[in-house]
């Protein structure tokens, strides 16, 4: 009678028999690519700087000695030269420089946020660093270029091309990273031991810097060694704003390039091919040993964080010595309890005074962090908007480029950017996602895994314009795409890739343990459970983190300075066409001579930010929906 | 004459203390009389507000955005609530110990020295006297004097919070405030502190707040009962426990509810 009942987990005698659903063994495998990818992208950087280096150091005109102690890089020419030291000490001046700027600027903006803002200052201020953050770096180019240079060269006496203006400008780029990371983890600090400073009669001050800042120093740090990262990784401000000549100086005032600054100028055509543009490959490969090193260290002292709970009473780093050891003691001590050792009173009062007026001056320039922060982001909008806004026009929207600046459009540029975000998004997305789950959800703790996730963390942190070399190397020259919109789309997608994945991993990681046991306990499968109780929650974090990955996409300059062809003035119609992109578009008319093509590049820039605009206010949308439609 | 009134005895005079969370009541029309160099303990339910009265003696309710407090606390003749204490004064004469042992993730000795060294204590051998004095007074100094330089972390919960009692007397206060002091220690940690807090009674004052009712009756020379925001009954400990004059009380100490 039971042989009746349709059962389809009955298998001989062993009701329990272990089931095999191809579907979802194949679904886990497709993740575990999707995962795996990692490696090939690692793989693909490595070889993409590796073969470019090679090529370049077996050239008889070169030496590897010479490269890495020579003072003079002169690429190109009868004679070349190339001594890496000029364009090294041109990227330590700039990102030495703008961290130095940045640093206090940062670590006392997430002080004044974390310890002595009240929900309205921070209402203001939270979402100016986010702007700050999401301003793409053509942007902050132009405005180093047009803005602040000149002030520099009638003010100071700069040239044209100055690493001055690229210090500044990169100094507030590079300020949010600062900011975010010093504010987590001083928000991270316990509620308790700030209670408990308090509770002694510190001053608010007192406990900010002498018990919250302390306890929260190892993530203070890896948020400078992570704005020095990006600074070191930073091109578009400096091919701007500091110039194109490889020069051994330490003055701000005069030109310099950093490597960063030699690979685009490679990129754009600016120098002959043949061994100046192998060089960029040595560059490039050094850019990413020194990015690598300093993401690497950044992270051991995240780690050291995450660990800081478990450690403690066996480190005994300094040895402090007691003077008065418990047998030994000068004074006679009876009994451990009722001891009348005299001790000097304590008389706040005399102090207290003083130590308020510190209070007030500290609170005040940790505040004024701030208040710089938003006036530089005023100019600046300001400041493009003046020259952006008279030749924004219906005309400039749907005309096409031309030589001449009264009828120059940006039609074709505006569909360029949006074909290559969509090939972005449909390239990125889906793998992206399936490594994210695979990542979370189904892999174990095993070596492999480990490596993935390191290889993930290193690939967020590789500069973007090395993420051009690989494009070029490998989908244009390898895969044969040539200068296209699938090739450009597909560089992009590396760059967004990590991304993508660490915001998902983070929604997943939100969604509580217990509805993958509650689904479990039903007996649903790992991929049941995981695809009707963990993705749809996990969906609305998704979705805003991809969009904020793709907003990142579209302002993107440097990856695609390779493949974006100054050529293409119609609007392409196939994946294979050559293609212009809004940011490509604005690094051009930015350094045009012209005033008139400046301007363009200001009215450029304003579409830009309107779009960039639209798909954050969709990400906000989103998150707040979904945050007031949760009830668990 | 808004706050001299005569209380030169060193005592603690509540009068009429609301204290409000946003728009919530937590503390209603709160009046007592806490004497000098007694225990005082307030018992009552989670939620009750008594934890809200013990940071209003050191005012540090006024961390937490959105409070506010009405009524007056005179200390030796003063009105501490009024806008012209310095609360950052105020809390160097009055110590805090809290639920959770909270040292600072740094050396026991550093742990110790950090409010000397921020009212201005600079010498060493003045501040080595102070850490010495305090850990012993906290009679912890025996089972760390050999290891000041080690972490406070490394300590075992109860070490912590003799510690953190030990902090609280460098300052050299006068009154010392407890928050549940040993809910998160097990029974042996509880009664060192206890024995701790019969000790100190000796020189200091000391509020504590416990919803432990046998810890309350077994330290303290007052107890005031607490519920809804409200000081139902205030009394001799023997008193509130053995004869309480409030129903709810009464009813509360039976374990009726709570």
């Amino acid at each position: 009678m039971l042989g009746k009942v349709n059962r389809p987990y009955f298998n001989g005698n062993n009701p329990f028999h272990k089931r095999v659903d191809l579907k979802e063994t194949l679904i886990v495998k497709l993740m575990f690519v999707a995962a795996s990818l990692a490696i090939i992208v690692s793989l693909a950087i490595l070889y993409t700087l590796l073969n470019g280096s090679i090529e370049f150091f077996l050239s008889p005109k070169v030496s590897i000695i010479q490269f890495f102690t020579g003072t003079k890089w002169i690429p190109s020419g009868i004679d070349p030269s190339f001594g890496i030291l000029p364009l090294l000490s041109g990227t330590v001046l700039i990102a030495g420089g703008s961290i130095l700027i940045a640093t206090p600027l940062g670590v006392g903006a997430a002080v004044y946020l974390t310890q002595f803002a009240n929900k309205k200052a921070s209402s203001i201020a939270k979402p100016i660093i986010e702007l700050l953050a999401g301003i793409p770096s053509i942007v902050y180019g132009f405005f180093a270029l047009i803005v602040i240079s000149p002030i520099l060269r009638q003010y100071f006496g700069a040239s044209y091309f100055n690493a001055a203006s690229a210090i500044i400008v990169m100094s507030v780029m590079i300020l949010p990273i600062i900011v975010s990371v010093s504010d987590d983890s001083m928000r991270a600090v316990p509620r308790e031991l700030k209670e408990a400073s308090l509770a002694m009669g510190a001053t608010k001050w007192e406990t900010a810097i002498k018990v919250v800042m302390p306890a929260a120093s190892s993530g203070i740090i890896a948020s400078i060694l992570l704005g020095l990262a990006r600074a070191l990784g930073e091109t578009m401000v400096v091919a701007l704003a500091a110039g194109n000549v490889a020069r051994l100086t330490l003055n701000p005032l005069s030109q310099v390039q950093t490597m960063t600054a030699y690979i685009a100028q490679v990129a754009t055509g600016d120098i002959p091919p043949g061994l100046a543009v192998s060089a960029a490959f040595a560059v490039g490969l050094v850019l990413f040993a020194i990015t690598y090193l300093i993401n690497y260290l950044a992270g051991l002292v995240v780690l050291r964080i995450q660990n800081a709970g478990k450690i403690t009473s066996s480190k005994k780093t300094k040895k402090f010595k007691i003077p008065i050891k418990n047998n030994k003691s000068n004074f006679n001590i009876i009994s451990s309890n009722n001891n009348d050792l005299k001790v000097k009173r304590i008389q706040s009062e005399t102090t207290l005074v003083n130590r308020h007026r510190v209070a007030k001056f500290g609170i005040l320039s940790v505040g004024s962090c701030l208040v710089f922060a938003s006036v530089f982001l005023g100019v600046l909008i300001i400041s493009i908007l003046e020259q952006g806004l008279p030749s924004l026009n219906i005309n400039f929207l749907t005309s096409y480029p031309s030589a001449n600046p009264a009828i120059a459009g940006i039609y074709p540029v505006i569909l360029g950017s949006i074909y290559l975000v969509v090939l972005a998004m449909i390239f990125s997305l889906p793998v992206s996602v399936g490594a994210a789950v695979y990542l979370t959800e189904f892999a174990k703790d095993n070596a492999y895994t480990r490596i993935l996730r390191r290889l993930i963390q290193n690939l967020a942190g590789v500069p973007s314009i090395v993420f051009g070399l690989v494009g070029l190397t490998v989908f244009v020259r390898l895969f044969g795409f040539g200068t296209s919109i699938l090739a450009g789309s597909l560089t992009l997608s590396l760059m967004i890739m990590p991304v993508i994945i660490v915001t998902t991993e983070e929604a997943l990681k939100g969604i509580p343990k217990s509805f993958r046991e509650a689904a479990r306990g039903l007996g649903a499968t790992k991929w049941q459970t995981v695809r009707h109780h963990v993705i749809p929650y996990a969906l609305p974090g998704t979705l805003t983190g991809s969009i904020l990955a793709l907003s990142r996409a579209i302002g993107e300059t440097a990856p695609i300075l390779f493949i974006a062809s100054v050529f293409a003035k119609v609007a392409p119609d196939s994946i294979f066409d050559g293609f212009l992109a809004l940011p490509v578009t604005i690094f051009f008319w930015t350094r045009h001579p012209k005033v008139e093509f400046q301007n363009l590049a200001a009215s450029t820039i304003l579409v830009l930010l309107v779009i960039l605009f639209a798909m954050n206010l969709l990400a906000i949308i989103i998150r707040q929906r979904s945050q007031a439609n949760r009830d668990w | 004459m808004e706050y001299k009134e005569k209380n030169e005895d060193g005592s603690l005079i509540i009068s009429n203390l609301d204290v409000y969370y946003s728009n919530m009541l937590a503390v209603n029309k709160v009046s007592l009389s806490i004497p000098k160099n007694k225990v005082t303990a307030f018992i009552g339910p989670s939620g009750c507000g008594k934890s809200t009265l013990l940071r209003a003696l050191n005012r540090m309710n006024e961390e937490i955005e959105g409070c506010r407090m009405n009524g007056k606390i005179i200390w030796n003749g003063i009105n501490i609530l009024d806008s012209k204490v310095d609360p950052v004064a105020l809390r160097s004469k009055i110590g805090m110990v809290f639920q959770k042992p909270n040292p600072f993730p740094r050396s026991i000795y550093d742990n110790i020295a950090y409010g000397p060294r921020i009212h201005g204590i600079k010498n060493k051998g003045d501040l080595d006297a102070i850490v010495e004095k305090s850990l012993k007074d906290a009679a912890i100094w025996e089972e760390v004097c050999e290891r000041l330089d080690e972490s406070a972390m490394g300590l075992s919960g109860g070490q912590q919070q003799r510690l953190c009692i030990a902090r609280a007397l460098a300052i050299q206060p006068d009154i010392i405030l407890m928050d549940e002091p040993c809910s998160a220690l097990d029974p042996i940690a509880t009664t060192k502190i206890e024995d701790l807090i019969d000790e100190l009674k000796k020189n200091y004052t000391v509020v504590i707040v416990t919803h432990n009712m046998q810890q309350a009756a077994r330290i303290s020379d007052f107890t005031g009962f607490m519920y809804l925001g409200e000081l139902i009954e205030f009394g001799e400990t023997q008193q509130i426990f053995e004869n309480p004059k409030h129903e709810l009380t009464e009813k509360y100490i039976m374990g009726r509810f709570g």
